[in-house]
């Protein structure tokens, strides 16, 4: 049973079709890439499987249940976490209180016990900032917790994104570009991180451009151009793939 | 702040009455009624900075919440008979309910076009309280609104009908306001506001609705607006139409934006500094309002983050906001 499963997927902006009937699924466990050259439709497929843009035809389904069209917010809840490609921070609060935002509201309370600030409230957060402090550690920013996130370089926000996506221990984590405009010992950084979280089991869908990092970590690759699927398969049948060659380089 | 520090400065607060009794016997009554407008002025300032500072909306509506509040007492104390408490709660309530609905539609427009269409509403609301001449008298104003009575009915009843009862009063009033404020931008719930104000996309990613946090920090400063409104139709005993014009909305915009905005201390000191200025002022009456703009374009120049970016920082300020 897959866990994430996208049928006929249609994207449409004024006339131009940036999704064109798009089909695949991801099975729980599974490390599958989706890449592409420029303008192919690799975001705006992100962008509709997560709920920021509504797609104009297909579905998508979560967990067999069907979420086409379903608010980010209610995707992020049903244990579906997100990078942006641009990167993206809450720039006034700490590095842990970013952290800190991203599981809260995986334990959604009631108004009032917020308010109020109840002894399971507290316990629960006291909980949360162990772990943030762990992922924190992970990505090797414990120095900056306390720091404005906007205080942090452009390398150390990508990481602290990555770590924030984590915090929840998504069901589904949706990687946007995350070794795009970072140093090459960074990228390493990643590669290990993402091939870590594949060891532990979790479900990962990479959307990237370096294709070092690519071919190095995926078991799958998904590959789109003009806004259709146009190969599938592991990374060694996808190197020789002609279609995928000509999209890349060229008749 | 610290505790003591918090504690300090209330206590302070409570005994004021007495200490400008002492200090100048003569100008009591001035003065204590200018520090009554500076607390009505800080707990409206306050509600206001709920939207403005933590979920980074720019509403121009308050005065319209304000004066739906000051109305709801003033009409329902002079023709229907309404106990204080009563029509405090009224105020409080309608104001509040008027806030989640309008908000619905407000809250479709985004950042420049939100505010315009919350400047639009603000109007609306004033040109129905200076032409609906049925119900709220337009320009003759709703008069003869009747001093603050607390009490259970057919038990012992206190009406506040001195000054320093009426300042004591409003001291309570901004002190649940203060309560309240802390209790919604401190923790998770602060957090979650926080997190709307910064960056709305990835908020959404964090599993944070921004719609339902903007609508929760929009109706609680419109209801508390509302009470404040009533605090006020009460103690000046009378509300006119001109009393939630735009005046209003700049007055809190210099409060919120040149004491700090998002920050408790920022405001209160805003409130105190813009509320008691123009009043010590008034000893240079030709030059008044010349020095008063004067000193605000000198504020915005030095310190663009408001008062609160020069006061000290507090030991441990991060972990408590």
């Amino acid at each position: 049973m897959p866990l994430l499963e996208v049928r006929g997927l249609v994207k449409r902006f004024l006339g131009v079709t940036a999704l064109d009937g798009v089909d695949f699924s991801i099975e729980p466990g599974e490390l599958v890439s989706l890449i592409g050259p420029n303008g192919s439709g690799k975001t705006t497929l992100f962008n509709c499987v997560t709920g920021y843009l509504a797609p104009d035809g297909g579905r998508v389904l979560f967990r067999t249940r069907d979420v086409t069209r379903a608010a980010p917010h209610r995707m992020a809840r049903l244990g579906l976490s997100r990078t942006f490609q641009q990167v993206s921070v809450f720039g006034r609060l700490t590095a842990l209180e970013n952290l800190l935002v991203f599981l809260q509201q995986h334990q959604e309370e009631r108004l009032v016990a917020r308010l109020l600030r109840t002894p399971r409230l507290r316990r629960l957060e006291g909980q949360a900032v162990e772990r943030a402090r762990m992922l924190l550690d992970l990505v090797g920013l414990s120095a900056r917790a306390a720091a404005p996130a906007a205080s942090l370089s452009y390398g150390q926000r990508k990481l602290l994104a990555f770590a924030a996506a984590l915090m929840p221990d998504p069901e589904l984590l949706l990687l946007d570009e995350p070794a795009a405009a970072v140093n090459p010992t960074m990228i390493n950084q990643m590669k290990d991180h993402i091939l870590a979280l594949h060891r532990q089991g979790k479900t990962v869908l990479l959307v990237e451009h370096n294709m070092d990092v690519v071919m190095d970590i995926s078991r799958r690759i998904v590959v789109l151009d003009h806004g259709q699927k146009i190969a599938e398969g592991p990374p060694e049948v996808i190197r020789r793939d002609p279609r995928v060659i000509e999209a890349y380089f060229g008749r | 702040m610290g505790r003591w520090t918090g504690v300090g400065l209330g206590g302070v607060a409570v005994v004021t009455p007495w200490l400008v009794a002492a200090v100048a016997p003569g100008q009591q009554r001035y003065i204590v009624h200018v520090l009554i407008f500076t607390i009505l002025f800080a707990a409206l300032a306050l509600s206001y900075d709920l939207v403005v500072g933590h979920v980074g909306s720019l509403s121009l509506a308050h005065p319209a919440f304000f004066g739906v509040g000051a109305y709801t007492a003033g009409i329902l104390s002079t023709r229907a008979g309404w106990p204080f408490v009563a029509d405090l709660l009224a105020a409080v309530i309608l104001a509040g309910t008027v806030a989640a609905l309008v908000g619905v539609p407000l809250f479709r427009l985004v950042e420049h076009s939100f505010a315009v269409g919350t400047l639009g509403f603000a109007l609306v609301a004033w040109i129905i309280a200076t032409n609906w001449v049925e119900v709220t008298r337009g320009p003759l104003c709703i008069t003869g609104i009747p001093k603050p009575t607390l009490g259970l009915p057919g038990g012992p009843t206190l009406t506040i009908s001195t000054l320093p009862a009426y300042y004591w009063l409003a001291l309570g009033a901004l002190a649940a306001v203060m309560a309240l404020y802390r209790g919604l931008t401190t923790f998770r719930l602060g957090r979650a506001f926080h997190a709307v104000r910064d960056n709305e996309p990835l908020a959404a990613a964090a599993g944070i609705d921004p719609l339902k946090y903007r609508m929760l920090a929009f109706t609680v400063a419109g209801a508390l607006a509302g009470g404040v409104g009533a605090l006020y139709a009460h103690y000046l005993s009378v509300i006119c139409p001109e009393e939630m014009t735009v005046a209003l909305t700049v007055n809190l915009l210099v409060i919120v934006f040149l004491g700090g905005v998002g920050s408790l201390r920022g405001v209160l000191v805003g409130a105190a500094l813009f509320t008691a200025l123009p009043e010590i002022l008034r000893l240079a009456p030709t030059w008044r309002l010349v020095i008063y703009g004067g000193l605000l374009l000198v504020i915005v120049i030095r310190s663009p983050g408001g008062i609160e970016a020069l006061l000290p920082r507090p030991a441990g300020a991060r972990s408590g906001r």
